[in-house]
């Protein structure tokens, strides 16, 4: 199957390679652009096997099947197959009891399908900065949003690290609301031995084929602790004529993935780790942060650039990181700014049409804001100041490959004097004046 | 459809290796969305993951929202409570529709073009459901401005699924409002198609003269 195998094996790295011109200088690139293709999902025979299998069970019997088996795993109370990340969250929020018109909490930086799954929820999201260490949801900035009208917090597993769950819940108990999570990013991340989406009183989980855990095309699930807030989520769908439904193809592809889940996280631990390693050595790049007793998942490897490390204190953070990013990409590593600006600053929350006719947000003109990027500095300075990599840590991602990047990131690392030229050359302007990206 | 058929495309669709339906190289949605725009005779078509994702997209892609009322066929008691989650009211049950509806299963799969044929609304919404391969649907049209709304309402930011790639705004002047991930799997898209292909297929097959040496001979 074309799906097991890239298409040429990969050389080990060579040390000298490290000594070559940059390749955007005319040098030998360290990932040949022929071989540089990453495949993912995974597609096995044992889940082509596993889809036949299902044609000849009831539909019904194969998605209730795939929810409890990954509800098992999760360890959450409850579970709801839904048909997309956004539908998760948004079963997520009705189980917690957010009702319309209500205020969520949700962090600036993250996907817009938070905010949009509030919004769906006929609710006003209502965003907040991040911590600038973990990059997701900050419990001080979200305690000083909080207002009679807030129902719930929605912090983000961002990229999978899982967010300061005890401080968000410790305020949640505080003020009577509820703690709603994200974590479409966060698949097998753990605080302690919990697993993400069974922290808080609901969870929503994104499991489109370009997750950790994919299912067969589109898909999501709902996690509810209490039999209360499943059984608020599922009348909700029939009182108000919603399909939601799982389709049986995605969900006997995600049965098949499971059991092989536990093994790509090991994969993926073992690349984040390796590449961590070598950043440190750079001075230039740091990994992510994880905190002690936290489990990241990497769906996403957010690296932070320090150029005054390099001797490039006196030039824009944002300039540097947009020529390492050349220099980067021209060496193979398809690095990226996954967003380039707060989600409040997106059209959709700035045009605040929602439903049509400004619903939901004409239920609660009191939470609207006008925000600028100014308004998320954090945010912004996080923007500013790193990169990312997405698939690039996944599973099939081979050993030789994560060597080549860790030498990428070695080699561009070493010379401040073509960043510097770049910069000097180039017209950078900072991420959040570009059209507002999501990927 | 057989289940060897089946069998035979979820197979052809995982050899491929692509299952996302953002993917840029997945082929299964453009083939669905072909094959139905060619049977139903409507330029464009959007494909959904649920009736009710395509019942939003027909009127939010006519700018038909909350607070606002439409003309429809009486509803259903189901659609009747989505229309009124969506905030729009049905004043009308005899003037001329916002959207024509028809659900499709394998014993009326074959009668697809007849049936659109007698839609007259600004768009069609097909549910697939009925077929056999989970929740999935199609909004059909001739109006470009509606399809393009539509498409919007099931991607995220500025972007329809061909421009987020490129990451430049697709069309500044589109807001989306709410945007929900309504998209189809693409091995969900490939059964479908099968399915229709094939209910097509056998009623040609029944419905064409059997030609005989004898009746050659008359």
């Amino acid at each position: 199957m074309i799906t097991d195998f890239p298409n040429s094996p990969l050389p080990l790295p060579n040390p000298a390679e490290l000594d070559d011109e940059l390749a955007a200088l005319g040098g030998a690139e360290i990932i040949p652009k022929a071989l540089r293709r990453t495949l993912f999902p995974v597609i096995t025979k044992e889940d082509v096997f596993n889809l036949m299998l299902a044609q000849r069970q009831a539909p019904e019997k194969v998605v209730a099947d795939f929810a409890e088996a990954y509800r098992a795993y999760v360890g959450a109370g409850f579970a709801l197959p839904t048909a997309s990340g956004t539908s998760s969250l948004h079963m997520a929020l009705v189980g917690a009891g957010v009702r319309p018109g209500d205020e969520v909490i949700v962090p600036a930086f993250t996907f817009i399908a938070t905010a949009q799954a509030v919004v769906a929820a006929h609710a006003v999201p209502v965003f907040v900065d991040i911590d600038p260490v973990t990059y997701c949801m900050d419990p001080a900035a979200a305690a000083a949003a909080i207002t009679e009208r807030t129902r719930a917090l929605m912090p983000v597993h961002v990229h999978g690290l899982p967010a300061d769950v005890p401080a968000l819940r410790a305020l949640a108990d505080r003020h009577g609301i509820a703690l709603v999570e994200d974590a479409s990013h966060a698949h097998s991340a753990k605080i302690g031995d919990r697993v993400a989406g069974s922290f808080g009183d609901a969870a929503g989980q994104s499991l489109m084929a370009d997750k950790n855990f994919p299912l067969g095309g589109e898909g999501g699930i709902a996690f509810f602790a209490t039999e209360e807030a499943y059984e608020r989520a599922v009348s909700y769908l029939a009182e108000h004529g919603i399909d939601y439904g799982m389709s049986w193809v995605a969900a006997a592809f995600g049965n098949s993935q499971l059991k092989r889940l536990p093994y790509y996280d090991e994969i993926r631990a073992r690349n984040a780790a390796l590449l961590g390693d070598a950043l440190r050595e750079t001075g230039l790049f740091t990994p992510p942060h994880v905190p002690d007793g936290h489990v990241h998942a990497y769906n996403m490897y957010r690296i932070t650039l320090h150029p005054e490390a390099v001797g490039l204190a006196d030039l824009p953070v944002h300039a540097v990181k947009e020529a390492v990013h050349e220099l980067l990409v021209a060496e193979g590593v398809p690095a990226r700014e996954w967003q380039n600006t707060p989600i409040p600053c997106h059209l959709p929350f700035q045009h605040r049409d929602g439903f049509g006719n400004g619903y939901p947000f004409s239920l609660n003109p009191g939470a609207v804001r006008d925000h600028r990027p100014e308004d998320f500095p954090v945010t912004l300075g996080m923007l500013d100041s790193t990169l990312v990599l997405c698939r690039e840590l996944r599973s099939p991602v081979e050993y030789e490959r994560i060597l080549r990047y860790a030498d990428a990131f070695r080699k561009v690392a070493r010379r401040p004097d073509a960043i510097r030229k770049l910069v000097q050359e180039r017209d950078y302007v900072r991420p959040y004046e570009k059209a507002a990206r999501l990927g | 459809m057989e289940l060897f058929d089946t069998a035979t495309v979820l197979t052809r669709v995982l050899t491929s290796g692509v299952v996302m339906s953002i993917e840029k190289s997945d082929r299964e949605l453009p083939g669905l969305e072909r094959l139905l725009t060619k049977k139903t005779r409507r330029s464009k078509a959007v494909l959904l993951n649920s009736r009710t994702g395509a019942i939003h997209a027909a009127l939010a892609g006519q700018g038909i929202g909350h607070g606002d009322s439409v003309a429809l066929a009486e509803p259903d008691a189901e659609t009747a409570a989505f229309l009124a989650w969506l905030g729009v009211r049905v004043t009308s049950y005899d003037e001329p529709a916002a959207y024509d509806h028809l659900a499709l299963d394998p014993s009326n799969a074959h009668r697809l073009g007849e049936l659109a044929a007698g839609a007259t609304a600004p768009a069609l919404v097909v549910d697939l459901t009925g077929l056999g391969f989970g929740p999935a649907a199609a909004v059909l049209t001739d109006d470009p401005k509606l399809w393009a709304r539509a498409e919007r309402l099931k991607i995220f930011g500025a972007y329809d699924l061909r421009t987020m790639w490129t990451q430049e705004e697709a069309d500044a002047d589109l807001v989306p409002g709410v945007q929900f991930n309504y998209r189809l799997s693409p091995l969900v898209a490939a059964c479908v198609r099968m399915a229709l292909t094939q209910a097509a297929q056998t009623q040609s097959a029944q419905t064409r003269p059997v030609a005989t040496s004898g009746a050659n001979q008359s």
